[in-house]
């Protein structure tokens, strides 16, 4: 049977579907270059240079790997990234874990009930972070927190704790509410990726006698692993980049400084400091590395499963 | 046609973000169309919350009687302390600072002023201006050289915030000498110990979380024992010094005083006004003058209970030196004569005419000033009970030093050492080694 020719565009008609693909892409094209890739490059760059935001001239000077030799003696910079890593490694699993459980069990419910327990977990995503910090903030707080008063109520404690004053319990506190409002994207996710499963083959694994584990971990896993995956990379990126809460609560006193907030503290607030702008560049360039190491790690683990 | 409107659309949504982009930027149609003279009538005022200069309804009643006699409008944005550094700092490198900024000689004069960015205001200051300003805002508005960064307008002494009704109920109010406003070290300490037996837990609060009203605990550390926070001549800080390691060994070592790292000033002052806290140290007239969130009234804690001002303990008690609080008008010198000249007419209005007296009732301070151009400014408050109560407080007004190099640096390395104070460090070499931190910061 003769091959049906395919038929093809005229070279003006692809030229002009060009052009309008361009065009289309031109608005979030300018958006990304100018406020995305521009300031990579400009961030990577003045991580060479003592820029100072009162320098007459924007970049400073030149100062080669200066910036990055300091950041490795700097005890501040070392325990901030400490702290940041501490909050990712417990963040991270906890998160992962605790969403695939939940979704485990409310993804067969029925749709009211698994609506309902998605709207639960997802509300604090949603709800401004300023609004849940306050409310966190008065749960916390050393002198009237709710926390203290039941603990005390109860007899768990004699004296109150000051939570976010306390280093021992400062930047758990804040793994704590970092914990609840990163939860609910996952759980939405798993929920859904839970119930894309191929129901034929968990049919067939338990006509063959596997057990709920079994299935879990050799049917359903698998076919789980790339939203996973996903959940991993953006729950480690939101660890990582952990700010807001920092800047609310505690404002990197009580040992919970992490990069994120030591780059904002320096850049902007250590004015007085000359070459801080360039240090602060530095230290983003290490962070961003950081993340890309072990986003790729996870990458890696997860294919070879 | 549907890829043709496509291709439109597309064209305008580009267009129209290529004119948001343009839309910071001097609008050359308007500006050409207009004279010179009348565009910089209109010029900006960003202003932090000194008193209710925070307060947009009682700052555009002053802005409107300023353009009714001046024909200049000005348009105002409110900094909160939080960030107001971050903003200014940011339109500075923007190059889109406003034209003036309220605020004290440790931002106007040792910080922007001491970078290049702020007009020199010496021209304005003839002799008998000279003669009416206070000795002290003046010395700290003005720069080795003579520039003058910032035309002062109010001034206080910061002091302590006493729940007077709790004292009572404690027993600690016979160690106050309620006529002077001033206590002793011995009788300070006594009172901790009073309050504490009687209310349980932190009765006050070394806040260290931040920066914020850390006048507070430097007032407290250096006065108990006769510290000092710098030498004399502002070139080095020296809170390291034995004295001041003593009173932070026995504010540490005092049940009832906790060295909290959860609170700055603000909290301090609002766990104050709830009644948890029965000392504050984050206080001053303002404070006093201000109804609470409860709106029990002036002077009142959110229970009612009585709030009055005391000088910060010191080993005689009438040896106290208070930190002062001095605000005034700077202007950024942003290249354009005309807006220049435009905010040194605001500046002679609100600072030096008859309309002073509106801007310091406006700030809930004292005047920096004895009088402008022939207003007597002494007896402004003579009518305020609370201000005069006040007054006896400000011959205590000590060394404004924070007009010393590298004071932003300094201020985190204080907090930090307090920090460290709490956690149980050991306070000579945290004391030391941060001193020398911030004395690093200041070469």
């Amino acid at each position: 049977m003769a091959r049906q020719k395919q038929p093809t565009m005229s070279r003006a008609l692809q030229r002009r579907e060009n052009i309008s693909g361009y065009a289309f892409m031109l608005p979030s094209l300018i958006f990304f270059v100018g406020f995305v890739v521009l300031p990579m490059f400009i961030c990577i760059f003045m991580g060479f240079t003592d820029a100072n935001m009162h320098d007459k001239t924007m970049f400073g000077s030149f100062i080669g790997l200066q910036n990055y030799i300091r950041l490795f003696h700097d005890k501040t910079f070392l325990q901030a990234l400490w702290n940041t890593f501490i909050i990712v490694i417990i963040s991270v699993p906890a998160t992962c874990a605790f969403s695939l459980w939940v979704s485990s069990a409310i993804y067969k419910m029925g749709s009211f009930s698994r609506s309902f327990y998605r709207i639960v977990f997802y509300l604090p995503v949603v709800t401004g972070s300023v609004a849940v910090t306050a409310v966190w903030k008065w749960m916390y707080n050393n002198y009237t927190g709710i926390l203290n008063t039941v603990l005390k109520g109860v007899g768990l404690i004699d004296q109150n704790i000051n939570w976010l004053g306390d280093p021992k319990f400062a930047l758990y506190c804040i793994i704590v509410i970092l914990f609840t409002t990163s939860v609910g994207q996952p759980i939405v996710l798993y929920v859904s990726a839970l119930g894309n499963v191929d129901p034929t083959l968990v049919e067939a694994a338990e006509v063959d006698g596997a057990t709920d584990m079994q299935v879990f971990w050799k049917v359903k896993w698998p076919q789980i692993m790339p939203t996973t995956l996903y959940i991993l990379v953006i729950t480690t990126i939101n660890s990582f980049q952990c700010f807001a809460l920092i800047q609310l609560l505690t404002q990197g006193s009580s040992n919970t400084n992490t990069v994120m907030y030591h780059i904002y503290f320096t850049a902007f607030k250590l004015t007085d400091q000359a070459g801080h702008f360039g240090y602060a560049n530095a230290m983003g360039v290490v962070l961003a590395i950081a993340i890309g190491i072990l986003s790729a790690v996870q990458f890696k683990l997860a294919k070879e499963k | 046609m549907k890829k043709f409107l496509a291709l439109a659309l597309t064209l305008a949504m580009t267009m129209s973000l290529v004119a948001c982009g343009k839309k910071d930027e001097p609008q050359s149609s308007t500006s050409g169309s207009q004279p010179q003279q009348e565009a910089g009538q209109e010029i900006k005022l960003w202003t932090y919350p000194v008193g209710n200069w925070g307060d947009q309804a009682t700052v555009d009643k002053l802005m409107e009687d300023f353009k009714a006699e001046t024909g200049i409008s000005v348009k105002v944005e409110y900094l909160a302390y939080s960030d107001g550094d971050d903003k200014i700092n940011a339109a500075l490198t923007a190059k889109s600072a406003p034209d003036l900024v309220l605020e004290g000689p440790e931002r106007l004069v040792a910080n922007w002023g001491a970078k290049g960015y702020m007009v020199d205001m010496s021209d304005m200051l003839d002799d008998t201006d000279k003669a009416e300003i206070l000795p002290a805002p003046l010395a700290a508005c003005t720069t080795a050289d003579g520039k003058v960064y910032e035309y002062p307008v109010v001034m206080t002494a910061h002091c302590m915030g006493i729940n007077l009704d709790a004292f009572k109920q404690a027993g600690a109010d016979q160690y106050l000498d309620l006529e002077s406003h001033t206590w002793t070290t011995e009788n300070y300490f006594k009172a901790i110990e009073a309050l504490e037996k009687e209310f349980g837990g932190p009765v006050t609060a070394v806040y260290c979380k931040g920066q914020g009203g850390d006048q507070g605990t430097r007032a407290l550390v250096n006065n108990l024992y006769g510290g000092t926070f710098t030498n004399e001549d502002h070139t080095q800080y020296t809170w390291d010094d034995p004295m001041n390691v003593k009173a932070l060994e026995a504010l540490k070592n005092t049940k009832g005083i906790a060295f909290d790292a959860s609170l700055e000033g603000g909290d301090e002052i609002a766990l104050f006004y709830q009644g948890v806290l029965k000392i504050a140290n984050c206080w001053n007239i303002a404070q006093q003058m201000n109804p609470n969130q409860a709106n029990t009234g002036a002077g009142k804690t959110m229970n009612g209970e009585e709030i009055i001002c005391m000088a910060f303990p010191s080993e005689n008690g009438d040896d106290t030196q208070l930190c002062g609080g001095i605000w005034g008008f700077g202007i950024f010198d942003n290249g354009d004569p005309a807006k220049i000249d435009a905010a040194k007419k605001f500046i002679k209005y609100f600072a030096d005419s008859e309309h002073t007296v509106d801007a310091v009732k406006t700030a809930n301070f004292f005047p920096a000033r004895t009088a402008a151009e022939g207003t007597d400014l002494t007896t402004i408050w003579a009518d305020n009970e609370v201000m005069n109560d006040y007054q006896v407080l400000m011959p205590y007004l000590g060394d404004y030093y924070n007009v010393i190099k590298g004071w932003t640096a300094s201020r985190v390395e204080w907090f930090n050492m307090l920090q460290e104070v709490g956690q149980g460090q050991d306070i000579a070499e945290s004391a030391k080694t941060h001193a020398e931190a911030a004395n690093a910061a200041a070469q």
